[in-house]
């Protein structure tokens, strides 16, 4: 029994990179749980504007990339980002503008204006074909590594390797900052909170003197940003390619129904339950287990669904909770 | 034809903004002796002979008035259906006031929106939804005192003073308080804006009668402050026992208008309202 | 204008649509778009259903249409005995094992009292059934794949004629929206959506990669068909000898009588259905449907089941959408699970339901047409504006070439631009519910 190799193999192919993914969903979930919250509709166009986001991204850093600047070990992406969610917020800006203020001001019903955010999709998803094609772009460049499988050999003496992606930590440390910098904004700052009570009651907030027009304006900013980080980590760590992220809307809202829409800290839980539970089921097992019991061969790859599945392994969380918990592990504010 | 932009097929999800919806039945109460023409002109905030309704939907209210001094506490009650809580928040600006007009120190604010009046020095309570239940108590507070940008802690700790079980409860998100204790949050919330006026909707509405006499008793020290508080009360027998001006509304229309005292002794109120 | 004279006058006016197509371009093409356009209609029908008579809002159209289409092929596709032998039973039996593994967890939370030892033993249930049904299936699934690969690889199916399939496409996806139906209607109307969202992503997902059932992204080409084959109608001397007889080129004219026939397959079809809903819509259900529609509360106040209502209209609009995915793999004769995109099969369908008309039978089956219609000729439109717009570059230019190459992309912007129009100026749409 091999219980150090095994537990290597179990971080290099499960924990790593489903954390990365988690912190990926979970950003995307706080978008989504954040339109929820403030504008009272689940936001379909959530996907495309991810894409769109990081598309902005990416086409500052190929401009970057073109006059030279780099951040040495570091993915010249970050660099293109502030730029990318400027991008990103001021579509949703004008989106606001042009589409959604006019059923906020009809006081439009909350599936009317999940319809709207369906052609917004639409739209968006147009655009970003459009300008970048359907085809994955690479983007990501920079050290590689921060560990790799190699290195972490030679160092440890071990025969499994544990390689961490630069881009993997960039996703944690990132996700890390801006939740923070979020929940900071929220609990601390006046405007957080006034985001924060026009959440909770509307009516009361108008009451309070709080601005309905200041408050969504701001949400669409902060969703933004959310939504082009979300966008480009995912891109730096997978690859960019604008139907995946249409397709990260199933897992995205399957985090944050799971973890209560409308609760940022459930967002968060949400994506990570997600991601374990998705890259945990697909994984196959057999060389974890292969260490662990040396005598035992399996004919398998003790895998219990192929990696095809996995959107199903977000739709079975779904499902069960919507069964048995339907506002979700932090009390969303729906049912 | 409704709006087709709210037709939501009959899905039941909380809407962007429910609309507050009165109970519309009248009751069938015979008409009563009008004592209209009763309108104090000097009154500090005044609802003078208001018409409106809802939308453009039919008049709730058939030339109202409604009237409250510095210090004073006056209460509106009537039978169910009477347009009470309506031609309260008529004075507040939440319905079209088709005819007459809303004066606070003699200024005409008819046309004014509630958050301009929250800034002229109104302060309202809605009967229900009418705290942050996810925020703690402080947050409440602060969204309370929200368009003030002086220092605030002065009012909260005044705040504290009157509700004392508030300061205990603080950091306490308010959904997770008693009854009693959200009305008290509720009030602290109006008060931060530091209003000359305060409007409360049914402020003892589902709570015991402890908490009722408490509440009362809250709400008289806040009236010594030399706030004027407008208020509607179901519990009217308690309600006129320390109110200053007393209306009883019948069909959105004044049907008797003295001091608090003075309708407790009328017989015809006493019978048609008081049971006795 | 009044609704009785504009609705025949815009039925008038995208007819006359495809008939300008038929003699500008070629006959040929305006039946393709025609006959895709009948099947566009009925799944529009099953969508207006849900959402018009109900308020569902079902974005999963796209795995009910793939779902008839798979059922086309059990029926249509001969059995491939060999797979049967080598591992069908297997196949079977592991399957069978997991419904039961199902039906006993189900019974079990049922039945036992609540609390931490249900919960326990559910789990263990649900995790031994699923090693069982893995152990069973997985053989089965190897040997029936490894069955001449390169054609087969599958079941096959039933070898039925391939009309008995549509029936049965729609009963697979009244399966499916059975058990979605069963678990997300009664909550928020967006859990329904993403509900439905993912069972499309997976009926895809299964189509995709469960080789023995359908040939997975291999595809199942060369399905049989419910008329005549043209190259038939080339080498029958009476029909070579009629069409010159009119005048017209036997290749040609065969095509176009076999699209014809199809199109009066899918015409029966869909009058047929029209002529059901219209007359379900009328009825005492009908009537109770809108009842329940207009106030829930009300309705569920007078005793009517409201969530079984509700489930009732689910299973059977997403139905329709699975016999117009059978008729569609049947028109197509192939299935290509690979080219089930959401954009295309759930959010156009929308689309058709919103600016035809949301709770009006016909105004769905108009927005059928005529958004199917925009949706193929709006490549080529974007394909000339893009042409008129880079006429003034450089023929090398790079930005020419990407400009002419995106204006495939076009589609997605003008739907959603159509969409959110009508919506924002029509809400209605364009035959309103009366």
């Amino acid at each position: 029994m091999d219980i150090l190799n095994a537990l290597v193999v179990f971080a290099n192919f499960v924990l790593v990179p489903a954390t990365a993914y988690g912190a990926q969903l979970a950003l995307g979930a706080l978008g989504v749980t954040l339109i929820y919250g403030i504008l009272r509709f689940s936001n379909f166009a959530h996907g495309d504007t991810m894409a769109f986001g990081a598309m902005i991204t990416i086409l500052f850093t190929w401009l970057f990339q073109s006059w030279g600047l780099s951040l040495g070990p570091l993915p010249t992406a970050l660099l293109a980002l502030p730029f990318g969610i400027l991008g990103c917020a001021l579509l949703l800006l004008a989106t606001d503008k042009v589409v959604y203020q006019f059923y906020r001001r009809q006081k439009a019903a909350p599936v009317i204006l999940v319809i709207v955010s369906m052609g917004v999709m639409f739209v968006m998803n147009g655009i970003v074909r459009f300008i970048i094609g359907v085809d994955d772009q690479q983007f990501a460049d920079g050290e590689r590594f921060i560990i790799s499988a190699r290195d972490f050999k030679t160092m440890t003496g071990l025969d499994e390797g544990l390689a961490i992606r630069t881009s993997q930590g960039i996703t944690v440390i990132t996700a890390i900052i801006v939740v923070a910098a979020l929940f900071w904004f929220l609990n601390r700052t006046r405007t957080g909170k006034s985001m924060r009570a026009f959440s909770d009651n509307e009516d009361l907030a108008l009451l309070s003197g709080i601005n309905p027009d200041r408050v969504v304006m701001i949400t669409w900013i902060i969703v933004a940003a959310l939504a082009t980080i979300a966008g480009t980590l995912y891109g730096l760590d997978k690859s960019f390619k604008p139907f995946t992220y249409f397709q990260l809307l199933l897992p995205i809202f399957a985090a944050a129904i799971v973890g209560g829409l409308g609760s940022p800290i459930g967002a968060i839980a949400g994506g990570f339950v997600i991601a374990y539970s998705e890259v945990m089921v697909t994984y196959a097992f057999k060389r974890v287990f292969g260490y662990l019991i040396p005598s035992w061969e399996p004919d398998g790859l003790i895998q219990l669904l192929s990696t095809d599945y996995k959107f199903a392994v977000s739709f079975a969380i779904l499902i069960i909770v919507l069964l048995f918990k339907p506002t979700g592990l932090f009390k969303g504010k729906s049912v | 034809m409704t709006n087709p932009y709210q037709d939501n097929r009959g899905n039941k999800d909380r809407s962007i903004t429910k609309s507050s919806q009165m109970g519309g039945s009248v009751d069938a109460v015979r008409p009563l002796r009008k004592s209209g023409g009763h309108v104090d002109e000097a009154a500090f905030l005044i609802g003078d002979t208001m018409t409106g309704g809802y939308g453009t939907g039919a008049d709730i209210l058939h030339g109202c008035t409604l009237a409250v001094n510095p210090g004073e506490i006056a209460v509106i009650v009537g039978p169910n259906g009477a347009g009470k809580s309506t031609a309260m928040k008529a004075v507040f600006g939440m319905l079209n006031v088709r005819s007459g007009a809303v004066r606070l120190k003699g200024e005409d604010i008819t046309h004014l929106s509630p958050q301009a009046r929250v800034a002229k020095g109104m302060a309202f309570v809605p009967q229900t939804h009418n705290i942050f239940t996810s925020m703690s108590v402080e947050e409440n507070l602060e969204m309370g005192a929200f368009l003030r940008r002086d220092d605030i802690r002065k009012t909260i700790d005044q705040v504290y003073d009157l509700f004392p079980i508030l300061g205990d409860k603080r950091y306490q998100a308010a959904g997770e308080l008693s009854g009693g204790q959200r009305q008290q949050v509720a009030v602290g919330r109006a008060l931060m804006t530091k209003p000359e006026v305060l409007m409360l909707d049914e402020p003892t509405a589902g709570v015991s009668p402890i908490v009722m006499d408490e509440l009362f008793d809250r709400i008289i020290e806040v009236a010594r402050t030399g706030i004027s508080i407008l208020m509607v009360e179901q519990n009217a027998r308690q309600a006129l026992e320390i109110a200053d001006r007393g209306y009883v509304l019948v069909q959105g229309a004044n049907a008797f208008t003295g001091t608090g005292q003075e309708l407790l002794a009328d017989p015809d109120v006493r019978k048609s309202f008081l049971g006795g | 204008m009044t609704q009785s004279f504009k609705t025949p006058l815009l039925f008038a006016l995208v007819g006359a649509m495809f008939i300008f197509t038929g003699f500008t371009s070629s006959w040929n093409s305006a039946l393709s778009i025609f006959n895709m356009g009948l099947i566009s209609a009925i799944m529009a029908l099953g969508v207006n259903m849900q959402w018009g008579y109900a308020g569902l809002f079902n974005v999963g159209v796209m795995g009910f249409v793939a779902l008839g289409g798979l059922g086309a092929v059990l029926v249509g596709m001969p059995p491939v005995a060999e797979a049967w032998a080598a591992g069908g039973v297997r196949i079977m039996l592991g399957l069978l094992l997991a419904l039961a593994t199902i039906i006993g967890a189900v019974q079990l939370w049922q039945r036992m009292a609540p609390g931490r030892t249900r919960g326990v033993a559910m789990a263990a249930l649900l995790v031994i059934g699923f090693f069982a049904f893995r152990a069973v299936f997985d053989g089965g699934v190897a040997a029936v794949e490894a069955v001449n690969p390169a054609v087969t690889g599958n079941l096959g199916g039933l070898g039925w004629p391939i009309l008995i399939g549509w029936p049965v496409g729609g009963v697979l996806a009244a399966g499916a929206a059975w058990i979605v139906g069963k678990t997300a209607l009664g909550l928020r109307s967006d859990y329904l959506a993403i509900a439905t969202l993912g069972i499309a992503e997976i009926i895809i997902a299964v189509m995709k990669n469960e080789d023995w059932l359908a040939r997975g992204v291999k595809n199942i080409i060369g399905l049989p068909r419910p008329v005549p084959y043209e190259i038939d109608l080339q080498e029958s001397p009476a029909f070579v000898e009629r069409m010159q007889g009119w005048g017209a080129d036997p290749v040609t004219a065969s095509s176009v009588v076999v699209k014809l026939a199809y199109a009066g397959l899918f015409g029966v079809v869909l009058i047929l259905l029209i002529w059901l809903t219209q007359s379900a819509l009328k009825s005492p259900w009908g009537r109770m449907m809108c009842a329940i529609r207009d106030n829930e509360i009300a309705a569920e106040a007078m005793g009517k089941d409201v969530t079984g209502r509700h489930l009732q209209v689910f299973i059977l609009g997403s139905a329709i959408c699975g016999l117009a995915g059978a008729m569609m793999t049947t028109l197509d004769g192939q299935l290509t699970p690979g080219s089930y995109q959401p954009l295309r099969f759930t959010f156009l369908i929308w689309v058709m339901v919103i600016v035809g008309g949301s709770g009006n039978n016909l105004g769905a089956v108009l927005g059928g047409f005529l958004i199917w219609f925009l949706w193929v000729q709006v490549e080529p439109m974007g394909q000339w504006m893009m042409n008129l717009v880079s006429s003034g570059l450089d023929e090398g230019s790079p930005l020419k070439a990407h400009l002419i190459e995106s204006a495939a992309h076009m589609r997605l912007l003008t739907m959603g631009i159509v969409l959110l129009v009508v919506l924002r100026f029509a809400p209605r749409g364009l035959i309103p519910e009366k």
